[in-house]
């Protein structure tokens, strides 16, 4: 059967951490569940699951390119134009140090940008289900499951409080 | 213009209205509202900005086909005003990011007012070009007597791309860096507004924050990409202001060798953006209507760090002085007298009394520091100070005579500005409040959501027969 979404709208916090209890009570797998509010709440306020990130990944992958390509690039134009300053060695670190920094940068807040885009899964065409009072500060509890299941889940929206329950 | 949002204040005695609480139901459309609207005092103000840009438009192409770019003199006051726009509005978004890190509650409504200098980032990279074309080449074109045959340049056995290349993409990573922070804070805010915006900014809105839902995972990967491209930017602007004092400053001048004007240049910087900050956010308390969302904390907090930088930055310009004033060679001493004490003493006297003495006078008063308007006076003494401290510099630098030169054997004239240089500085200053008035009405200049998230961990409690500030804190 198909999964699709429903929304069940709060307008206490508190009991849409309570809808979130229900829905695991009722067999909801928690990575079924979606919180969506206007602000960020702290970590575990809705008894959510914990959502582990990747972000970092992308920047040391971006810097140690950056940082490979400044590396190549002042050591080639070192040995194809060979020129001794202040006697110093034709490969000495210092006069690559800058070129190598900023490549490192570059790389790295380059790929920073994408692995936004990428695990935030950008980007995204199709609207999702969404109800424009949660701006207000109004709190949803988006379930995506099977439609079997979608009685079950408003019956827990119904019981804790929710003020509108909507499907797509 | 009067707050239309319902607030409370908080504090008694003399921290009375240090604290305000808007309610977070009111906040999105108010601000909304507020970004929406163009009340006669803004658009006088766009107005004039408007005008100081033109006048610079004019200055600028009069220089260009009068003087053309073959020789640096005659950009030493663009380059000073380039340089002191690029001070404030390149280091104004880590205000936002630095406070971010430490978890200051304080920061939150100068979070916006300061990553919108972002946009400003992007018109930097424009502004910087004409400099390039204005800089001496590496190689000097003409070999006379002990001159050198190559200019001292940061870019030593000038690699692939050195100098244009990779002074260009120092400004382009920094814009882009900045941007990307600007965009992934303004995003849930965007979201909030795309269902009452209309026209180009609905357009807008939907199409930079239309996958935006406010999710867990949106949540966690917005506070982290912040907290990167922060600790990223951090690391990009202390590099890039350090290539560009040292290429279109030190570079210039024959044999100035300097390990704190760097630094200096970079504290400088924190100190000025901050000033400008708070001058943004003292003007939207007092006259765009935003006193129910900005209280005195933010100043009474940032005025100590405004008291800080200015202190370590005297502490540079000490440290910098004394080095050169205990230094033996003729080349030393020339440097001094050139940048300091003979033909620019008065710019140097002006900007020590506006970049130390004045903010140092006002700042140590404990009640001008509580209140809303003595830290952005002091600000503004800072600002000036820096203004003067761009002009003195690049304009000596630009017009040493010989690039090429092994060392500064005599002491320069002063070069003063002419009408066309005072275009020049007005269009630099116009296009900077420009480009920040028309930000500030396609974004919001309050962070919506981090003031909201505010005001789920600030409260107003009692203990015993007093009443204070409760302050969460959740990490």
């Amino acid at each position: 059967m198909a999964r699709r979404p429903i929304l069940g709208l709060f307008d206490d916090a508190n009991a849409a951490a309570d809808a979130g209890d229900g829905l695991r009570r009722a067999g909801i797998p928690e990575t079924d569940v979606d919180f969506l509010t206007d602000t960020p709440y702290p970590e575990g306020a809705f008894g959510e699951r914990e959502e582990p990130h990747r972000l970092y990944i992308f920047p040391f992958i971006g810097a140690l390119l950056g940082l490979t390509s400044g590396i190549l690039l002042t050591s080639m134009t070192q040995v194809a134009y060979p020129i001794v300053t202040g006697g110093k060695p034709i490969l000495s670190i210092p006069p690559m140090a800058v070129v190598c920094y900023e490549g490192t940068m570059l790389g790295a807040i380059l790929f920073t940008v994408l692995g936004i885009i990428f695990e935030s899964r950008l980007p995204k065409l199709k609207a999702g289900l969404y109800d424009t009072r949660i701006t207000e500060g109004y709190v949803g509890v988006l379930v995506n499951t099977e439609e079997a299941q979608h009685n079950t889940v408003e019956g827990v929206f119904g019981q804790t409080g929710a003020v509108d329950v909507k499907r797509e | 213009m009067a707050s239309s949002v319902e607030h409370q204040t908080g504090g008694h005695g003399h921290h009375a209205g240090m604290w305000v609480f808007p309610r977070k139901e009111n906040i999105a459309p108010d601000v909304a509202g507020k970004t929406f609207s163009m009340p006669s005092g803004y658009k006088l103000a766009l107005g004039i900005a408007f005008i100081l840009a033109v006048l610079g438009v004019v200055g600028f192409f009069i220089r260009a086909t009068s003087d053309g770019f073959g020789s640096p003199g005659p950009w030493g006051y663009y380059a000073g005003i380039f340089s002191f726009v690029f001070m404030v509005t390149g280091a104004a978004p880590l205000v936002a990011c630095a406070f971010r890190f430490t978890k200051s509650h304080w920061r939150r409504p100068l979070s916006r007012v300061s990553e919108l200098f972002a946009i400003m980032g992007v018109v930097n990279i424009f502004l910087f070009i004409p400099l390039l074309l204005a800089m001496p080449s590496i190689k000097n074109p003409e070999v006379q007597g002990t001159d050198l045959e190559v200019r001292r340049t940061l870019w030593f056995e000038v690699p692939i791309g050195a100098p244009y290349t990779w002074d260009i993409l120092c400004f382009v990573g920094l814009a882009l860096c900045s941007m990307a922070i600007l965009w992934l804070s303004a995003v849930p805010d965007m979201a909030q507004a795309r269902a009452t915006a209309t026209g180009f900014r609905r357009s807008l809105y939907n199409g930079l924050s239309g996958w935006w839902y406010g999710t867990k995972r949106q949540w966690n990967h917005q506070k982290a990409g912040l907290a990167l491209l922060g600790a990223f930017y951090f690391m990009l602007l202390i590099f890039v202001q350090f290539i560009f004092i040292t290429e279109f400053a030190m570079s210039m001048v024959p044999f100035w060798k300097d390990s704190v004007l760097p630094p200096m240049y970079t504290v400088m910087s924190f100190q000025s953006a901050l000033s400008m900050i708070l001058i943004v956010m003292f003007i939207m308390r007092r006259w765009g209507g935003y006193e129910g969302y900005i209280g005195k904390a933010p100043f009474w907090s940032a005025s100590k760090i405004l008291l800080g930088l200015t202190l370590l930055w005297t502490y540079h310009l000490f440290a910098f002085f004394v080095t050169y004033w205990y230094g033996r060679l003729e080349v030393e001493q020339n440097i001094l007298k050139y940048v300091f004490v003979q033909p620019y003493l008065i710019v140097f006297l002006a900007n020590m009394l506006f970049s130390f003495l004045v903010p140092f006078a006002l700042l140590i008063w404990n009640p001008l520091r509580r209140s809303a308007w003595g830290p952005p006076l002091a600000g503004l003494a800072a600002l000036v100070g820096a203004f003067l401290f761009n002009m003195r510099t690049f304009a000596a630098a630009f017009n040493t005579g010989n690039h090429y030169e092994f060392s500064l054997s005599h002491v320069p004239a002063a070069v003063w500005p002419d009408i066309w240089d005072i275009f020049i500085i007005l269009g630099g200053l116009g296009i900077a409040a420009l480009v920040y008035l028309l930000s500030a009405k396609l974004l919001p200049l309050i962070s919506i959501w981090e003031v909201k998230e505010g005001t789920l961990y600030q409260k107003m409690g009692t203990l015993m027969k007093g009443e204070y500030l409760v302050l969460a804190k959740p990490e």
